[in-house]
């Protein structure tokens, strides 16, 4: 890479969350006034962050030398927040940023899949109500999200957790108006909520070990021993339920598929692309902790094999087609979680990056096919290659590579993925993952089939399709192009080409960087499985779809089970009626009988009886009073002869 | 001289005679007479302590002057009240003026 002299560097990463949220304050109180409701604001912001981001990996290309890095104290830039200290006792909270290989995967992606939203909602959203203020929360999101990857304060980093949280209630009920946006909002909501004091939980104890935020001295404790091991078990168990909750997993998962109320393009960014692989960036960051206690690590390995083949079961029957791709989301989660579980951080990261571009494409073509018909159903799609025929392609660039055909990104990233299983792992996991991987293409072309080929099912919808405007295609162009060609990351050759010491095995690595070199064995394997799932798909499917009906004729039982989610909505549901509920109902009869009747309405009526009862003393006869007062006299002065 | 306790008797028997008055009647006016009964043995005690333990100052004779005084302005007003209140009810009899009861 040519030297340039850089003024911005891994010290002004702040600079990256900074942007998008002066974007965000300015189109949402400016929105009214400003040319087309501030929209360029949110794109200029992404231009910046991408800037930025670039800068920031020049910057740390100067440090990694032979896939080690070495940067001292550059990577790291810090002031105190809050700061309160006595004789032996500190308590602080630091803001500070911490840029390593990891940090620089998730910025690649967050900014490219950033840059490519923004764009193409401006296609999309065009005439939607509340225009600007979709830009503004976009760009709150892209803020919450930048933070949550540079923060090196744990106490900073769950800050973002949770405003990315807040972004995705806020986009996913974009359209408040519909009942089922709404409810959706609040079930994402609630659901992450419940991982996320799963991780406070964590950040706690982490804390009460070490007296510190800072994620990297706590790694360094943990690692060192410093930790008894059942409680850093413990902890390191419930940070994971954080990422539990947010990155959609086994048995937090059920928020995703309800989230596709949103509008598609922010599906894409937020829950594709970025914001559900937080998880699987909290694991990566403290995958040298997850070594110590391998315990956690083999729960993380076992929820992200289940939800991978769960999830992709699911996506096999659904006639939504962006919510086949919210399981197909989740299923792929499952297999970086399985990659973490087993210690392969970078074949982990590696799939988040390929997995960013190729989801928000398919997302985005979605979007594009929402967008001319106005249906999702694929009952009403079919044959739409002739009337789109650059949605249909990039939208097949991004299945094949989403079914690891090779060449395409998917492929490299899964194949890693698959490798670092057979070596690690037992031979049951990689029996079910590479079965999942099956499931997926399999479901994949299924959804090609049914949108694009065929006969069209709907004549309205049909008629009324045209290819989207460029400003939706240019994107989708793209990410088709990185979906290709992302995947060649992985070779040596290629990292050093851009300035890095290698591929992916040199960047992101748990203890060693490892050079690659094709196993060409297990790549034929995965080949011939993912073009089996592929020929299974057409054969089932293609045309009329004729063999695929008659398999659901054949069980329709397992059917239902699939497509009502295996009844885990219902089994929530009934939870929380019951449980939730009848708590609530215990709580509200105290609440009512024993401190409102009892103590409040007791105490007034206890006075109010001595009240009635002395009240008859008020005679108005003189007499009486009379009487009172000579009594009182009496009384008085005996007393005070008697003492004399 | 004749003991104190003579006069101290008698002043209590006026005060008590006024007392049994004020409980026990039932017209203003005889209230009024009755409470000036009590007056008077007040002050036939507190000059009875003037002359027998403090013969230089005579500070009850002057006390019982002033109790004199009170009184007559005290029934002045009172007089006045009942005089009201009995061309308001025809009648001055103070179990009849009990509104301001429960």
């Amino acid at each position: 890479m040519p030297d340039i002299s850089v003024t911005i560097g891994m010290q002004q990463a702040w600079l990256l969350p900074a942007m998008p949220v002066v974007a965000f304050l300015i189109i949402s109180f400016f929105r009214k006034i400003l040319p087309r409701e501030g929209d360029f604001l949110a794109v200029i912001g992404m231009l910046g962050i991408l800037l930025v981001t670039l800068f920031i990996i020049i910057d740390f290309q100067g440090f990694f030398h032979d896939g080690e890095f070495h940067p001292g104290e550059a990577n790291v830039y810090a002031f105190d927040w809050v700061r309160i200290s006595a004789d032996n006792f500190l308590f602080l909270i630091e803001f500070s940023t911490y840029i390593d290989a990891i940090s620089v995967v998730m910025l690649i992606a967050i900014s490219i899949v950033g840059l490519m939203v923004a764009i193409y909602s401006t296609g999309y959203m065009q005439g939607e109500d509340r225009y600007g203020w979709y830009f503004a929360v976009l760009s709150l999101f892209v803020a919450a999200m930048l933070l949550l990857v540079t923060s090196g304060s744990l106490i900073w980093m769950y800050l973002a957790w949770e405003g990315v949280g807040l972004a995705s209630y806020l986009l996913i009920g974009h359209y408040w108006d519909r009942q089922s946006a709404a409810e959706a909002a609040k079930k994402a909501f609630i659901t992450t909520r419940i991982g996320d004091v799963g991780l406070l939980i964590g950040i706690i104890l982490l804390w009460k070990a070490t007296g510190s935020f800072d994620i990297q001295t706590i790694i360094a404790a943990a690692t060192s021993g410093q930790i008894g091991e059942t409680y850093l078990t413990v902890a390191m168990l419930a940070l994971f339920a954080g990422a539990v909750g947010k990155s959609a997993q086994f048995p937090l998962h059920v928020w995703l598929p309800d989230a596709m109320e949103g509008p598609t393009p922010a599906s894409a960014l937020i829950h594709a692309a970025t914001m559900v692989v937080a998880g699987v960036y909290l694991i990566a960051r403290f995958s040298p902790v997850y070594e110590v206690v391998l315990v956690a690590r083999d729960v993380i390995l076992y929820t992200g094999l289940l939800t991978a083949f769960l999830a992709a079961s699911m996506g096999l029957v659904t006639s939504d087609i962006k919510r086949v791709l919210a399981f197909s989301t989740i299923s792929q989660l499952g297999f970086m979680f399985v990659a973490l579980g087993v210690g392969a951080v970078g074949a982990a990261m590696f799939h988040v990056l390929t997995h960013a571009f190729f989801k928000a494409l398919l997302f985005l073509g979605s979007g594009s096919v929402i967008h001319a018909t106005g249906r999702q159903e694929v009952e009403y799609l079919g044959g739409l290659r002739r009337k789109q025929p650059v949605t249909a392609a990039t939208f097949i660039i991004g299945s094949l590579a989403l079914a690891g055909i090779p060449i395409f990104a998917g492929f490299w990233s899964k194949d890693e993925i698959l490798h670092s299983v057979s070596s690690y792992a037992s031979p049951f996991v990689y029996i079910v993952l590479a079965g999942t991987a099956v499931l997926t293409a399999i479901y994949t072309t299924r959804l090609v089939l049914l949108t694009f080929f065929g006969s069209p099912r709907d004549k309205s919808a049909f008629d009324h399709a045209h290819e989207s405007p460029s400003s939706m295609t240019v994107p989708l162009l793209l990410l088709g192009l990185l979906a290709t060609v992302s995947g060649f990351f992985v070779f040596d050759a290629v990292g050093k080409l851009f300035g890095f010491s290698g591929g992916i095995g040199y960047l992101v690595y748990l203890h060693h960087p490892h050079a690659f070199h094709i196993d060409w064995a297990f790549a034929s394997v995965a080949t011939v499985s993912s073009l089996t799932g592929v020929i299974i798909g057409w054969v089932y499917w293609h045309g009329g779809a004729e063999r695929a009906i008659k398999a659901r004729a054949w069980s329709p039982d397992l059917h239902a089970l699939l497509v009502n989610r295996y009844y885990l909505d219902e089994l929530y549901q009934g939870i929380i009626n019951r449980v939730v509920l009848g708590l609530a109902g215990i709580v509200a009869w105290f609440d009512k009988k024993i401190v409102n009747e009892t103590g409040v309405d007791g105490g007034a009526q206890l006075i109010g009886y001595f009240g009635y009862r002395l009240k008859f003393l008020q005679t108005g006869k003189i007499p009486n009073y009379a009487l009172g007062i000579a009594t009182g006299i009496l009384v008085l002065s005996v007393m005070v002869l008697a003492r004399a | 001289m004749i003991p104190i306790e003579y006069f101290l008797t008698l002043g209590a028997i006026l005060f008590g005679l006024g007392l049994f008055g004020v409980l026990s009647r039932r017209s203003a006016i005889l209230i009024l007479m009755a409470v000036e009964l009590m007056l008077a043995g007040v002050s036939i005690n507190f000059i009875a302590f003037a002359s027998y333990l403090d013969t230089d100052a005579f500070t009850g004779l002057i006390f019982a002057l002033f109790v004199i005084t009170v009184a007559a302005a005290e029934v002045g007003l009172a007089l006045g009240i009942v005089l009201r209140l009995f061309r308001e009810r025809r009648t001055s009899n103070v179990d009849e003026a009990s509104d301001m009861r429960w």
